[in-house]
């Protein structure tokens, strides 16, 4: 899995793997905009690293619903410094949804789905940027677009 | 900085590319919320072609692959078990399985048992069969994990092969 180095247009591989206790030392809120200490128990934190650096990129909160075979993004975020059109990384975000439909797809397989509830003003903009799909007020990927999602990302 | 500042700061597909923001439902919006979304996936579901449900099915395999690759050693997780749910997948015997891969039936009847290693030849003909959903290198990986913890554990090949080397190294390790 890759990301885009902005500058260069160069890929630079990544890798996702579960946030552990003495990460969170480094997760502020300044560089992450929210509390994320407030998450643990409640889902399963992720991070987003270089392949062969431990620096922190981009988080994501989990909640798994066995139940309907479904994965909800409770929250993502990538650091202060790769958002908007300064951005030093592309793809941080694309490629935390891959890793969530992956993890989706490995338990799940036909049946999995990965959903979010957006804000109103970005519903259309997750439909047009993922493939998402509408259910109701929430976006959600299953089926094709759930395949293309990985086949775009590579998680 | 509040979702509202943002807003203003960024455009729309920005925020999407950097952010799923924390929305909270009421206990009443949150079940309109699950039936619209039930009632949307059953369509969708319904829409799911054979291929779908099969490719579905092949990437479960290999992320459950590439997961036990990140993982100790574990002897029932080896490379016949992965090829013989590899056939269940596909729900093909192996006599139809080692013809689609000309390779000898009881080549496949060994390699699912873990009797024979597989060669390189083997590991790409699995890619290629498998429309590359399921890589060859984690094939071979899977194989070279058995290998490592074989060349890491084996003591009986070590009592074996000690008459042969008559002269070693006399250093305090």
């Amino acid at each position: 899995m890759n990301i885009t180095e902005m500058s260069g247009q160069k890929a630079i591989p990544v890798i996702v793997q579960q946030v552990e206790p003495s990460d969170f030392k480094n997760i502020t809120k300044k560089q992450f905009f929210f509390r994320w200490d407030q998450l643990k128990g409640l889902a399963d934190l992720y991070k987003l690293t270089f392949e062969d650096s431990p620096g922190i990129l981009g988080l994501m909160a989990l909640v798994d619903v066995p139940a309907e075979y479904r994965i909800e993004i409770k929250l993502l975020t990538v650091s202060k410094e790769n958002k908007g059109s300064g951005k030093q990384y592309g793809g941080i975000a694309g490629c935390l949804i891959a890793y969530a439909a992956r993890e989706a797809m490995g338990k799940y397989e036909g049946l999995a789905c990965v959903s979010l509830k957006p804000k109103t003003e970005l519903r259309q903009h997750y439909i047009n940027k993922y493939g998402m799909k509408p259910g109701g007020d929430q976006v959600y990927l299953d089926g094709h677009e759930l395949q293309n999602l990985i086949n775009i990302y590579k998680p | 900085m509040s979702y509202k500042k943002l807003l203003k700061q960024y455009t729309p597909e920005e925020l999407v590319e950097s952010f799923v923001f924390p929305v909270k439902y009421t206990a009443k919006q949150q079940e309109q919320a699950n039936k619209d979304l039930a009632a949307a996936r059953k369509i969708s579901q319904a829409k799911m072609t054979e291929d779908d449900i099969l490719k579905a099915r092949l990437y479960q395999l290999r992320f459950q692959l590439e997961d036990y690759l990140k993982k100790d050693y574990d002897p029932a997780m080896n490379f016949g078990h992965f090829l013989d749910r590899y056939l269940k997948v596909l729900n093909k015997r192996k006599k139809e399985f080692a013809a689609e891969i000309q390779i000898h039936e009881t080549l496949l009847s060994h390699l699912i048992s873990n009797r024979r290693e597989p060669n390189d030849s083997v590991i790409i003909r699995l890619e290629l069969h498998s429309n590359s959903i399921i890589p060859a290198i984690d094939w071979y990986k899977l194989a070279e994990k058995e290998k490592e913890h074989q060349i890491r554990t084996d003591g009986s090949l070590r009592e074996k092969e000690s008459p042969f080397v008559t002269h070693n190294l006399k250093l305090a390790v």
